[in-house]
């Protein structure tokens, strides 16, 4: 039923593209992480205009589909005069997206730190922008890991969406060797494999990360 | 002081309300009780006293199968539990319906209330009623409220459990045991989850059980009130009875080595520094 | 940009957009309802003999796969391989199955995490005093775990709303596709898909607070009085 030699073929060329899945990723959880970090500083200066911007952003990029994001950044930019190639639209609008997410696990891990140690660091004289530093970030930060590298899976499943705006990651790749070649089944067994490959490869990762960040 | 005498039944050779034989429990290599013998009488309170880890909670939980013991027998009221003899002699375990028949005359009290916190607390005292044993509503309310009134919990039948404290939730779970008229009350830790200030209003309400008649099992870590309460004291070190007798001979003026050095701490508080084997005759 | 026309335009694509929209609102619908069911099946089945044996570890793949891998691969898979088959599906009805697959493995884990969010101790002192398994699910169970998962399932609802934008890659007339049909026709590509963005955005909004009102309501009602359990239970 399985070609196997047809898998051992195709193996390469899934290879390449698995990297461009892992590049997609890799870029926009860079940039995912940045955005949604600063989001949430910005939301504990607890300035009124930054707060409102804080939940603006959460609420309007977590409530729209990701691939209706993708359309406005790749088809709609355009008009407006800016033209961005596949994967940097992918990567800029997955890091946006991704960003909100990140926005609120941070949300959660800050306002996990007991008050007492806020109350404590704030009588004997730290300003608020210290507090943020050198009390919250360490453990904020720390606790946050395993949400991350939850996260980090849900940003690889949403990245198969690139392959609707032609950027040659795993999605798109499965769909080519099927409409070029004919065959159904490999390409598909494959594509399940890459993924679940990736997947087990990020857990792994975000268990060494979190080993690394418990010293 | 014999073990055995102790242990066994009364000579009036009446069926003892609880009866163990060689009673055994493993948790895979480990094990946990071994050789266990007792009989609680009718009318009796008996507490079980021992280190962490003796096995006293375990060997309560099997008076109404809550563990199924490995080895020996456990008897309610003369009836095997948990298990059928079959013909050849071996022990076969019995259908849930069977089990619950024959622990029904046994109510356990639980060291964290195990209340059911979306009923309230007539509907937590009624559920037993209502559902495992199939009694009519307004009979099923009465009597709730009977076994709520004996606690002094009447007036609060219509709160969530979530707005009492702890001494009031335990209070609850006595009359939830209460409500189904139970022969045997068993009591793991009562009071061991609860601040100090709320410990003696439940102590209060088990006295006062004693002092109606029922048949307890305590497994509890307050010396005086076990003292206090009891008929006999069981002393249990790693899944084995080492004393049992009075409060008098097990607690006050201990004579074995090991109950001496386990009781230390309880009378250097409650007799001012004096050694058990100081103590005043 | 004329305002007027602006207006007009919107206007235009309204129809077209309410259809599509009615379309994601049917495959979400299905897709949520069935895949409750399947996953509280799945729960059940996971549950058999203690965890163990074939059926169990078979339940465990299934939530792996379909929680580890993208609702994308899942679709086209479910779509080209049947074709490769011989056997010619309609999309729509691929475009349902397959979420409703989908989220059958994320609801399947928010039931259990829901159960067993239950304390043990609760159960035993229920069988402890000869409450029947049936019933130990229906009065001690399952009020509190319908309350702890509430706020996941409407998160789940929220999820599929927003996955259902993936079917239009198998032509499935749904909001996106209609966004796609009103694009290739008038080529003003940045104000419609923000429409249609704006539009999911009110879908997910919408489902969002009356998911909250819902939760108040259970919150409010929280008390099973001893009439609601005496009234049901004298029948047993």
């Amino acid at each position: 039923m399985i070609d196997f030699a047809l898998l051992g073929e195709l193996l390469p060329l899934f290879g390449e593209a698995a990297l461009r899945t892992i590049a997609l990723v890799a870029a926009a959880m860079a940039g995912g992480l940045a955005l949604g970090f600063a989001m949430n500083a910005a939301r504990e200066t607890g300035l009124r205009a930054l707060v409102g911007l804080y939940w603006a952003y959460t609420t309007v990029w977590r409530g729209v589909p990701f691939l209706v994001h993708l359309f406005i950044v790749y088809f709609g930019l355009p008009s407006a005069g800016v033209r961005l190639d596949p994967f940097d639209a992918a990567a800029l609008t997955l890091a946006v997206y991704s960003g909100a997410y990140f926005a609120e696990i941070f949300r959660a891990c800050w306002q996990r730190i007991p008050r007492g140690q806020i109350e404590a660091a704030r009588c004997m004289g730290l300003t608020r922008r210290q507090v943020f530093w050198h009390i919250a970030c360490p453990q904020a930060l720390r606790a946050s890991l395993p949400l991350v590298a939850n996260q980090t899976i849900l940003v690889m499943k949403e990245s198969a969406l690139a392959s609707v705006i032609t950027y040659p990651e795993l999605t798109m790749t499965a769909g080519k060797v099927v409409s070029e070649q004919f065959v159904y089944v490999e390409p598909y067994v494959l594509l399940a494999l890459s993924y679940w490959a990736l997947a087990v490869l990020i857990n792994r990762l975000g268990g060494w990360l979190r080993r690394y960040a418990a010293l | 002081m014999d073990i055995k005498d102790s242990t066994r039944a009364g000579p009036s050779g009446e069926v003892p309300m609880i009866s163990l034989r060689g009673v055994g429990k493993s948790f895979g290599a480990h094990r946990v009780l071994a050789d266990i013998n007792l009989d609680v009488r009718a009318g009796e309170v008996v507490s079980l006293i021992g280190p962490s880890g003796s096995g006293k909670t375990t060997l309560l939980r099997c008076m109404n199968f809550l563990e199924a013991y490995d080895e020996g027998e456990v008897r309610i009221r003369g009836a095997l539990l948990g298990y059928r003899k079959t013909p050849a002699g071996q022990l076969v375990r019995e259908t849930e319906r069977s089990i619950a028949e024959v622990r029904a005359p046994v109510a356990m009290v639980f060291q964290q209330f195990n209340l059911w916190p979306h009923m309230t607390v007539l509907a937590n005292v009624t559920a037993p009623l209502t559902l495992a044993k199939g009694m009519p509503a307004d009979q099923a309310r009465s009597v709730a409220l009977q076994a709520l009134d004996r606690v002094g919990m009447a007036a609060k039948a219509d709160a969530m459990p979530a707005a009492l404290s702890g001494g009031q939730q335990q209070r609850v779970g006595i009359a939830r045991a209460l409500a189904i008229h139970p022969e045997v009350m068993l009591l793991d830790e009562p009071t061991s989850a609860l601040d100090p200030e709320l410990v003696d209003e439940v102590l209060e309400v088990i006295l006062s059980l004693s002092r109606d008649g029922m048949t307890m099992v305590m497994v509890t870590h307050e010396m005086s009130f076990a003292a206090e309460v009891s008929d006999r004291v069981v002393f249990m070190e790693q899944g084995r009875i080492v004393a049992a007798g009075t409060p008098d001979q097990i607690i006050r003026r201990p004579e074995h080595p090991r109950l001496q050095a386990f009781l230390r701490p309880w009378f250097r508080r409650s007799l001012q520094g004096a050694a058990p084997a100081e103590a005043a005759a | 940009m004329n305002a007027a026309t602006l207006a007009e335009r919107l206007c235009a694509y309204l129809p077209v957009l309410l259809a599509g929209a009615a379309h994601t609102l049917l495959v979400s619908a299905v897709a949520i309802v069935a895949g409750f069911v399947l996953g509280a099946v799945l729960l059940g089945l996971s549950q058999a003999r203690g965890g163990r044996g074939l059926l169990p570890a078979l339940v465990r793949a299934y939530v792996s796969f379909f929680r580890g891998t993208p609702l994308l691969a899942q679709l086209l898979m479910m779509f080209y391989l049947p074709s490769a088959a011989g056997v010619e599906l309609p999309p729509l009805a691929v475009a349902m199955a397959a979420m409703a697959a989908n989220s059958a493995a994320f609801q399947c884990e928010i039931l259990r995490a829901g159960l067993s969010a239950v304390p043990d101790g609760q159960i035993e002192a229920a069988l402890a005093f000869g409450i029947a398994p049936r019933q130990v699910f229906r009065y001690v169970q399952l009020p509190q775990v319908a309350r702890a998962v509430w706020p996941a399932v409407v998160s789940e609802a929220i999820d599929v709303i927003k996955n259902s934008a993936i079917v239009s890659v198998i032509a499935v007339a749904d909001l996106a596709r209609s966004g796609r049909q009103i694009v290739a026709a008038n080529f003003r590509p940045l104000e419609v898909y923000v429409t249609v963005g704006l539009s999911y955005l009110l879908m997910t909004a919408a489902v969002f607070a009356a998911g909250t009102w819902i939760a108040r309501r259970m919150g409010k009602g929280r008390a099973i009085s001893a009439r609601v359990v005496n009234r049901t239970a004298i029948r047993t």
